[in-house]
C-alpha cells in the first residue's frame, strides 16, 4: 500500500466516523467517491444501467448503516468493494445476469464522447471478458482495473488467497488465448495447465 | 500448474510478478528483475505488453455511465422513508424456490391419497363384516341344540327329509366341504335329548355330532 492509499484511507475513516454521528454529507462525499470505480467494477457483474445503480444504492446504504461496525481490519475500499460484491451477487440472483444490448440503452446513457482509441480498447477488452466467468472478471477487475492485492481480493470475495490466484491465473490463459494480437500466436490450451 | 510461458522458470517468475509490478505494488527489487527479464524474452516482452494493454482497457470509465447526483438524491431520500421501508433489498424476494414447491406438492398429494384412502376404508369396514376371523376374536356363536350331520352318499333326499321331519330338525347350514349338514331343533322347546342319539341310530347317517360351544 503506497503513500496515496493510506491517505486516501484515513479519509475514507473519518467519512465512516462522520457517518455514524449521521453526517449525511460524509455519505455524500463517500457516494461522489466511489460512484465511478463501483459503476465499472459492477458493470463487469451485469450490463443493466438500473440493476448497476440500484446495487451502488445498496452499498452505500449498507455502509450508511454499518459504519459503526467498521473495525478497520481492512482498508474502507476493501470493505465496500466486498459490499458491492454480495450486492451484485444478490442482484444477479434476482434479475439474472442477461446483459442489456448497448442498442437498448437510453440515449442519455450513452456516453457522448467516447474517443476512437478508448472504443477499440473496450471492444478488445470486451471480447476477452466475455470468455470469462463472472468470478474471473470480477478478480480481474480487482486486480488490474482498481489495483487491488491477492489479500484484499480474497477478503473481498471472502475466499481463500489460493482460490483468488487460481481464477486469476486461470483468467490471464483466457485471455492470452483470446485476445492474440499484442500476445502473439502461441495460444495454449488451458486443460494443461 | 504450467505456466503458458513454456520457457525456464525466470518466465514463470516474470509471469507472477507482471500484475503487481504494473499495479506499483511490486519491490523495487522484482521490478528491476523483471526489466532485465524482459530485455532478453521477445516472449515474456509480448506478454507484458498485453498485460499493459489489458490495465489500460480495465482502467477506461465504465461505458454504462449513471449519473451519481441522481443516484445520490435517490439514496438520500432512502435515508428518510419510515423504519419499516428501508429494508436493504425491498426487492421481491424468492422464497419459494422450485424444489421447496415440488415438495410441498409431493406432500399434499400425499395428504390427499392418505385421505381417500382412510375414507374408502372406513366406509367398507362399516357396510361389510370382515371376510375372515382371527385367532383373538371370539367366534359367531353358535345357535342352541346345534348338530353336525353327515349323510351317507346313497341317502335318498326323501329319506333325509323324511329324518328332518320325524326328529323335528330343520337345516341351518351345508353341506359344506365334506357333506356335513348343522341342523337345530326346529324349536327351542322340541330338543329332547335323544335327538343326537336317534341321529346315530339312523342307518343312513354316518356321522351326528353336538357343535361343541366355544371355549
Amino acid at each position: 500500500m503506497n503513500d496515496t492509499d493510506i491517505n486516501a484511507d484515513a479519509a475514507d475513516r473519518l467519512l465512516l466516523q462522520r457517518m455514524v454521528a449521521g453526517d449525511r454529507a460524509a455519505l455524500a462525499v463517500l457516494y461522489r467517491s466511489y460512484h465511478g470505480r463501483l459503476c465499472r467494477f459492477l458493470s463487469r457483474l451485469t450490463r443493466r444501467p438500473d440493476v448497476i445503480e440500484e446495487v451502488i444504492n445498496d452499498c452505500l446504504w449498507i455502509a450508511w448503516q454499518k459504519a459503526g461496525s467498521f473495525h478497520g481490519d481492512s482498508r474502507v475500499s476493501t470493505w465496500i468493494m466486498g459490499i458491492a460484491y454480495r450486492c451484485g451477487l444478490k442482484a444477479l440472483r434476482q434479475h439474472g445476469d442477461e446483459p442489456v444490448e448497448d442498442d437498448n440503452l437510453p440515449d442519455a446513457l450513452v456516453p457522448s464522447h467516447d474517443p476512437g482509441e478508448d472504443r477499440e480498447l473496450r471492444d478488445w477488452l470486451g471480447k476477452g471478458m466475455d470468455r470469462l466467468s463472472v468470478d474471473q472478471r470480477v478478480v480481474v477487475e480487482l486486480v488490474y482495473g482498481v489495483g487491488h492485492s491477492l489479500d484484499d481480493v480474497a477478503v473481498i470475495m471472502q475466499c481463500p488467497v489460493g482460490t483468488v490466484k487460481a481464477r486469476l491465473f486461470h483468467a490471464r490463459v483466457k485471455l492470452r488465448n483470446v485476445l492474440p494480437s499484442l500476445a502473439g500466436n502461441t495460444s495454449i490450451k488451458e486443460g494443461t495447465l | 500448474m504450467t505456466f503458458p510461458i513454456n520457457t525456464g522458470r525466470d518466465c514463470a517468475c516474470a509471469w507472477e510478478a507482471m500484475p503487481w509490478v504494473l499495479q506499483g505494488s511490486a519491490s523495487q527489487e522484482q521490478s528491476e528483475w523483471l526489466a532485465q527479464h524482459l530485455a532478453h524474452c521477445s516472449s515474456c516482452q509480448a506478454e507484458f505488453a498485453q498485460q499493459q494493454r489489458l490495465q489500460l482497457a480495465m482502467s477506461l470509465p465504465s461505458d454504462i455511465p449513471l449519473d451519481a447526483e441522481v443516484g445520490l438524491r435517490r439514496l438520500l431520500g432512502r435515508l428518510d422513508t419510515p423504519e419499516l421501508q428501508q429494508a436493504p433489498a425491498p426487492r421481491r424476494v424468492r422464497t419459494s424456490h422450485w424444489l421447496t414447491r415440488a415438495l410441498v406438492a409431493a406432500v399434499l398429494v400425499q395428504a390427499i391419497g392418505i385421505g381417500v384412502l382412510g375414507v374408502k376404508l372406513r366406509s367398507s369396514g362399516d357396510s361389510q363384516p370382515a371376510s375372515y376371523r382371527t385367532l383373538s376374536q371370539q367366534a359367531a356363536p353358535s345357535a342352541p341344540g346345534a348338530i353336525h350331520v353327515v349323510p351317507d352318499a346313497n341317502m335318498k333326499l326323501a329319506e333325509w327329509d323324511t329324518l328332518l321331519h320325524k326328529l323335528n330338525l330343520q337345516v341351518i347350514q351345508g353341506p359344506n366341504d365334506v357333506g356335513a349338514y348343522t341342523v337345530v331343533p326346529a324349536s327351542v322347546a322340541s330338543a329332547p335329548p335323544q335327538t343326537l342319539a336317534q341321529l346315530r341310530a339312523t342307518p343312513g347317517i354316518r356321522l351326528a355330532e353336538p357343535v361343541a360351544a366355544t371355549p
